[in-house]
């Protein structure tokens, strides 16, 4: 069951047709809410971790502890200009910004968050092949980023995108790998092997600790797939302005910015399912979703600790990095853990 | 002709991943260190003992005597009439600063006579733009008597 059905069977009395748009439309509008407010509260707690870390103070004067302070800095963005270029592509210009956060909120609608209490499971849509729907929509997101870099007709946006373009072939592939020793561990338990809901059930053990390799594959993936900094070849602030969002201003400009902190959350999330066991452990039916948002978070905080502590590598250095010895270590470990499964029963 | 040959040394590898972790423990470790900000409105850092920047002046100690003007090496100082009683002071003069120009050297402090003129800690000296200068009865004043 999740919100989706529930939703349809609420609604069921309006008859067929009404009842799902209607579904469609709340569960749209709840997702979308709940996704700006965690987003909200991912970039509160990056800059409160980064200022902790660099022995400043952070926000604190919006609201108490500074709590307010990203809604004052999205107000401030929202109310801002939008400069467009003047040779711009408009079209792919404008929808850009909308392919990358609607990716990102479309990508929150596919997970599994486990169960609450009496409020039952959390979990927006839940289809046989979430797998696939995931890493579909992931893969939408660097079109947002190309389209942005390509369309802005600005040099730094589109040596910006070249970049991004790279690092996105360089790292897919892995990912993908990395990901298919999962389904592969999982079919040997379920039947199901394509939902995510199903593979982390099957996750009695979790699958980082039976496959390290694939942890550390999937886990340089989701860094790269967020782009920030060892591999934000995309934005290279140093040396591009910004990169692809260079011509990108108020409310489009926050569009990106939310992007790139929804894709840190979502990796998180993504993880902590795949290889950390997601919303198993104790008590796992009322404290399920609790179980996965202190995990996400674990990974939420270890990825800030990258980003703070990591310098950016050369394009050609990512590229080698993803070619050389991501691929064979993903392919290395698919075959460790088909070896696991057949051999061992694990 | 001397060559001379510079020798690069190649870097020590390592193991990467070794150093990146390092490098994230460091960060997680300033985690827990007490931050270096200080909220200046509402706490103020401790300063120095030996801390001075603001000249006081005692009206009746001081004898006119232009020492100060004298001693001050950007001019900020200049000699004011102030109609004012004083059996020591006959030519009525006292001086004013200019802290647009003062360079705390305390030169005035050291050449006064009378110890007349003095610095203190006070530093908070924020005024509106072109009235850096104190009059000789500000100069007597408090700090925060003082009309900005």
């Amino acid at each position: 069951m999740s919100i989706f059905s529930r939703l349809t069977s609420l609604f069921s009395p309006m008859g067929y047709p009404i009842s799902e748009v209607l579904a469609y439309v709340v569960e749209s509008a709840m997702l979308a809410i709940v996704a700006s407010v965690s987003l909200a509260v991912v970039i509160y707690l990056f800059r409160k971790y980064m200022a902790r870390v660099q022995l400043r103070i952070g926000p604190n004067r919006v609201g108490k502890f500074g709590l307010l302070q990203v809604m004052a800095d999205g107000l401030k963005l929202a109310g801002k200009e939008s400069i467009f270029p003047r040779k711009r592509d408009d079209l792919p210009y404008r929808i850009a910004p909308l392919m990358i956060l609607v990716g990102l909120v479309m990508a929150f609608a596919v997970i599994p968050y486990g169960s609450l209490f009496w409020i039952g499971t959390l979990t927006v849509s839940d289809t046989s092949v979430s797998v696939l729907l995931l890493f579909a929509i992931i893969a939408i997101m660097p079109i947002g980023e190309v389209l942005a870099g390509i369309s802005s007709k600005n040099k730094y946006a589109l040596l910006g995108a070249m970049r991004a373009i790279a690092k996105d072939v360089s790292f897919e592939i892995p990912m993908m790998i990395s990901v298919l020793a999962i389904v592969m561990m999982a079919s040997a338990r379920t039947a199901s092997s394509l939902s995510i809901n199903s593979i982390v059930l099957t996750e009695l053990v979790p699958y980082g600790i039976l496959q390290p390799l694939g942890i550390f594959v999937f886990m340089i993936s989701m860094v790269a797939r967020a782009s920030y900094t060892p591999f934000d070849m995309g934005e290279s602030d140093s040396e591009l302005v910004t990169g692809y969002s260079t011509e990108y201003s108020g409310l489009r400009f926050g569009m990106f910015y939310m992007g790139l902190f929804g894709s840190i959350l979502l990796g998180s999330f993504v993880i902590s399912l795949f290889y950390l066991g997601g919303f198993n452990g104790p008590m796992q039916s009322s404290l399920g979703f609790v179980w996965l948002v202190i995990k996400a978070m674990i990974m939420v905080f270890m990825a800030f600790t990258l980003w703070l502590s990591m310098p950016r590598i050369r394009i050609d250095k990512f590229v080698n990095l993803g070619w050389k010895y991501l691929l064979p270590i993903a392919m290395i470990n698919l075959v460790l853990s088909g070896t696991l499964t057949l051999l061992m029963g694990w | 002709m001397v060559r001379l040959v510079i020798e690069v040394k190649e870097p020590r590898r390592s193991i990467p991943i070794i150093g990146s972790l390092s490098g994230m423990m460091l960060v997680m470790r300033h985690l827990f260190r007490k931050p270096v900000t200080v909220q200046y409105p509402e706490e103020k850092s401790k300063l120095p003992d030996r801390f001075r920047f603001r000249i006081f002046l005692k009206l009746d100690d001081c004898v006119g005597c232009t020492l100060c003007e004298q001693v001050c090496p950007n001019g900020s100082i200049t000699m004011q009439h102030v109609d004012r009683e004083n059996p020591r002071n006959k030519r009525m003069i006292y001086p004013d600063v200019n802290f647009g120009t003062c360079t705390v050297c305390r030169n005035c402090e050291e050449i006064c006579p009378t110890d007349a003129i003095y610095l203190t800690h006070v530093f908070e000296t924020s005024r509106t733009r072109n009235s850096f200068t104190y009059s000789p009865e500000e100069l007597a004043m408090q700090e925060d008597e003082v009309k900005k």
